[in-house]
């Protein structure tokens, strides 16, 4: 049986057969014909699968697997939006998830490294940053540091270092804040958060242990 | 907007004082059909405004200028009930050459009618529907019009330009904010328009670009709701997030 996260950059495909999670972009999922999931969340999603499951309910299912913690802070960062779940004493605190302006964010960093060819691996967090009122308005701020001298390394991490306390601000500012999503395998982004709170990678299959959840009811 | 034939119209928008709207159809005729410009009933983008206007006041805009040489006049709120963006949009109608009188809702013209449809059962795009319909129709429905309910669920906010939003919502849901200070004839009562439930699982609703997103914000984090704004049509993220909040809460 296939569990599929359709994001909107990035697709993760997990085969309960042989216990194997596959990601694939998005793009390359759409085209494809014979993609169809059992169960599915996100965005592209709702055309391709037995069974649909809304994407804060399989963050907050796939957290509750996850953490060992009747209270926590979880947000899912990805290329568009960010999805947020706060757990009380076991209970839903608070659920958000912001949209349109203030978001595609994720995505624009991808773009942007790729048309500066950044190795994200190796680029360092900065203590400065910039305002990301969104991706567009965040992108043209980079444009602006480059054009006036700055390293597109430097100008990148200042984007990340604005999404990160966008992100932290739209947490809610906890001490302890669980990462979802593709931003754990970025160690500046992960870096940067790390200078506002303790933060625990949770990886991109938080969503996809969410669809599980739904296997087992 | 409902215009049933090809005659002259007399336009409105927001909520205009009883009296004004009394004034206007004295002077421009009784007969006339009063259309509300709020609502976004598929007129032709007419350019006039920035992109990033609050859609509700681009609509007042479109509307208008669609329907043109029909507007024998327009009704404008411009006061507290409204915002700056209406009071701009009726200088610029004016400046267009519309026939435009203004209206404040002053404190003393408050009413305290019942608020049958916030606090009733049923769908709520139709009681959000029927709320807006007292402006121009301000008859008593009566209790029986709508059930009461216990809430499960509430919606604060605007009418929205695309009410698909309001159809996730369950029938349970009692409504607060600007909709509900329009059914009690209080549109500019800033007290009213805060109020909600305590504990009662709410979504605090804007259009983007609107100034009451701050006061919604502000709402949500204060009362543990959930905060949506919305520019346009609504799209799969806006309302699986309601879904959810409806869902989890």
């Amino acid at each position: 049986m296939l569990l599929a996260d359709c994001g909107s950059t990035w697709t993760k495909i997990y085969d309960t057969e042989n216990d194997t999670l596959r990601i694939i972009q998005t793009s390359e999922m759409v085209e494809c014909n014979n993609c169809h999931f059992a169960i599915a969340t996100g965005h592209s999603a709702r055309s391709r699968c037995n069974l649909f499951r809304n994407e804060l309910l399989a963050l907050a299912s796939g957290a509750r697997a996850m953490v060992d913690s009747s209270s926590f802070t979880v947000v899912d960062v990805g290329g568009r939006d960010i999805k947020l779940i706060s757990i009380e004493n076991g209970r839903i605190g608070k659920i958000d998830w912001n949209l349109a302006c203030g978001s595609t964010t994720g995505a624009t960093i991808e773009l942007l490294g790729r048309y500066y060819g950044i190795d994200f691996s190796e680029m360092e967090p900065s203590d400065e940053w910039i305002n990301v009122t969104c991706g567009v308005f965040g992108m043209e701020k980079v444009l602006e540091f480059v054009s006036t001298g700055g390293l597109p390394s430097e100008g990148l991490a200042r984007f990340i270092h604005g999404l990160v306390r966008n992100v932290h601000n739209f947490a809610g500012r906890p001490r302890r804040l669980y990462l979802s999503g593709g931003f754990c395998e970025n160690s500046c982004f992960v870096g940067t958060m790390e200078k506002y709170c303790e933060v625990i990678p949770l990886g991109r299959a938080v969503l996809v242990e969410g669809l599980k959840a739904v296997q087992d009811e | 907007m409902k215009i049933s034939n090809n005659e002259k119209v007399i336009g409105y928008f927001g909520f205009p004082s009883r009296r004004i709207l009394g004034e206007a159809r004295k002077r421009y005729g009784e007969r006339l059909e009063l259309v509300d410009l709020d609502v976004a009933v598929g007129a032709p983008d007419s350019g006039l405004l920035n992109t990033t206007t609050c859609r509700i006041i681009a609509n007042v805009i479109d509307n208008a200028v669609y329907l043109s040489g029909r507007l024998a006049a327009v009704v404008a709120d411009v006061g507290e009930s409204k915002c700056d963006r209406g009071r701009h949009a009726a200088f610029l109608l004016r400046e267009m050459g519309f026939e435009v009188m203004e209206s404040r809702f002053p404190r003393d013209e408050f009413e305290n009618r019942d608020l049958i449809y916030s606090t009733g059962r049923g769908p709520l795009p139709d009681r959000i529907n029927a709320i807006m319909d007292t402006v121009v129709d301000p008859t008593d429905p009566g209790r029986e019009a709508v059930t009461s309910c216990e809430p499960t669920h509430g919606f604060w906010g605007v009418p929205p330009n695309d009410f698909r939003i309001l159809e996730v919502f369950p029938e349970t849901t009692h409504i607060f904010g600007w909709t509900r200070c329009v059914e009690a004839g209080r549109p500019g009562d800033l007290e009213m328009e805060c109020y909600v439930e305590e504990g009662l699982p709410t979504v605090f609703f804007a259009q983007s670009f609107c100034a009451k997103q701050d006061l919604a914000h502000h709402l949500a984090g204060r009362n543990n709701g959930l905060y949506v704004d919305c520019h346009r049509s609504v799209n799969h993220s806006i309302l699986s997030k309601v879904e959810a909040f409806i869902k989890l809460s």
